[in-house]
């Protein structure tokens, strides 16, 4: 009790803007709640009338039938002990591990995984622990895979060194996403003003300037070259 | 033009610069510190904050010289070793600066020179934000200047948010008081309780 006490205490001061802080955590709740509506196979364990929701019907439920239904009523159903979840076939430890060593070899490019396969991850380890296999290997090996696919976001962010107007980020995960877009877009937003041609060209002579208005920056991929 | 609430933009707007007065100036003395009259005489060297000098800029009052953190030995620093240069100390607005002096000095190389550094910064902020232990860094932190500090917080305040949000378990909070263990062992009498 008293480490987790002092723990909070440690980091409460250093978060740096409070407001900001509070907004990214909100918006991370908010990714949250889209990657639930994900669809995924459950196993009832009642029998139960069909549920007509304004997003969709689903059911009827019938004992030891699978069915899909989407993360936030899976996750509902097994709290209340309704049902066991099936965890997603890529979710499998050999398929992970086939994931993560593609990651790897292939430096340039991200493997093609489900948009919010972070989220769904996580939700399934919090409410389901009990229904997944090899949890605690499927964990590290899901962590392994984010760190990999993160790191080569990084070095791809590292090759950004002028005006450029669009990234290129196949198969990048919504999570990804949210976690490199402040610093992003505070980068772009930069590279676009110092290498603004206002502020670059004035130095040439007028006869070589390009004219500006079709000039809006190189596109870039986001890998290394 | 300042963005009207952009308050790194009015700061900003409060850095000195030293300018020359192409023209005599009558009752403004208070501009210029070693005046002994209350004017300010031609070719007087006086320190003014940027929107000052930017306006008498336009009317063709003062000349503006190159603040010193856009100086040769500056340059030097830069070049040899850019992420180690102190910038915050320089001048904490050193790129918002750069930007908005190009057209009014005659030294067009500013742009260029300002584009160069943050291009060789920017790889020892990307390599430090998203890295670096939430615990640690105050000592570079001193180094950024504004705009710098504003892109490591964005990266690291992301970086936290995530890394709690990974880690938390339920939504709800447990209240302090739930956690406290009971005292079963020895039932004392309510006066002796604390």
């Amino acid at each position: 009790m008293m480490s987790t006490s002092s723990k909070e205490m440690k980091t409460r001061p250093q978060q740096p803007h409070g407001r900001r802080a509070g907004r990214r955590r909100w918006r991370l709740r908010l990714v949250e709640f889209l990657a639930e509506d994900e669809m995924i196979e459950i196993v009832p364990n009642i029998r139960m009338e069909a549920l007509n929701m304004i997003c969709g019907d689903y059911g009827p439920f019938f004992p030891q039938i699978a069915t899909r239904v989407p993360l936030w009523l899976a996750v509902a159903l097994r709290k209340r002990g309704k049902c066991t979840i099936r965890s997603p076939e890529w979710m499998s430890v050999e398929r992970l591990t086939q994931v993560l060593e593609s990651e790897r070899e292939s430096p340039r490019e991200f493997q093609p995984l489900p948009f919010h396969y972070i989220e769904i991850s996580r939700l399934l380890f919090d409410h389901a622990h009990d229904d997944i296999q090899n949890i605690y290997m499927v964990r590290s090996l899901i962590e392994d895979i984010r760190d990999v696919r993160f790191h080569k976001v990084e070095t791809g962010l590292e090759t950004i060194a002028g005006r450029t107007h669009a990234v290129k980020l196949k198969n990048l995960s919504a999570m990804e996403v949210n976690i490199v877009r402040p610093f992003m877009v505070r980068a772009l937003q930069a590279f676009y003003k110092h290498d603004s041609p206002q502020v670059i060209q004035q130095s040439e002579p007028m006869g070589t300037r390009r004219p500006q208005a079709v000039d809006r920056g190189p596109r870039r991929d986001l890998r290394p070259r | 033009m300042p963005s009207y609430y952009d308050i790194d933009d009015i700061l900003m707007e409060e850095e000195p610069l030293s300018v020359v007065f192409q023209v005599g100036a009558n009752a403004v003395g208070l501009l210029d510190p070693s005046s002994e009259t209350n004017s300010v005489d031609k070719g007087a060297k006086v320190d003014l904050p940027f929107w000052l000098a930017h306006e008498l800029y336009l009317r063709q009052a003062v000349s503006i010289s190159v603040p010193a953190c856009f100086s040769q030995r500056t340059r030097k620093e830069i070049q040899a070793d850019a992420a180690c240069v102190d910038l915050s100390f320089r001048c904490p607005y050193f790129y918002e600066l750069g930007c908005k002096i190009v057209p009014l000095v005659g030294d067009k190389t500013i742009g260029s020179f300002v584009h160069y550094t943050f291009t060789s910064r920017y790889k020892e902020i990307l390599s430090k934000s998203h890295s670096t232990h939430v615990s640690t860094g105050p000592k570079f932190l001193n180094r950024f200047t504004k705009e710098e500090r504003q892109l490591f917080d964005a990266a690291r305040s992301s970086m936290v948010a995530f890394k709690k949000w990974r880690e938390g378990g339920s939504r709800l909070e447990r209240a302090s008081v739930l956690g406290r263990k009971r005292k079963t062992t020895i039932p004392l009498p309510p006066s002796a309780t604390p």
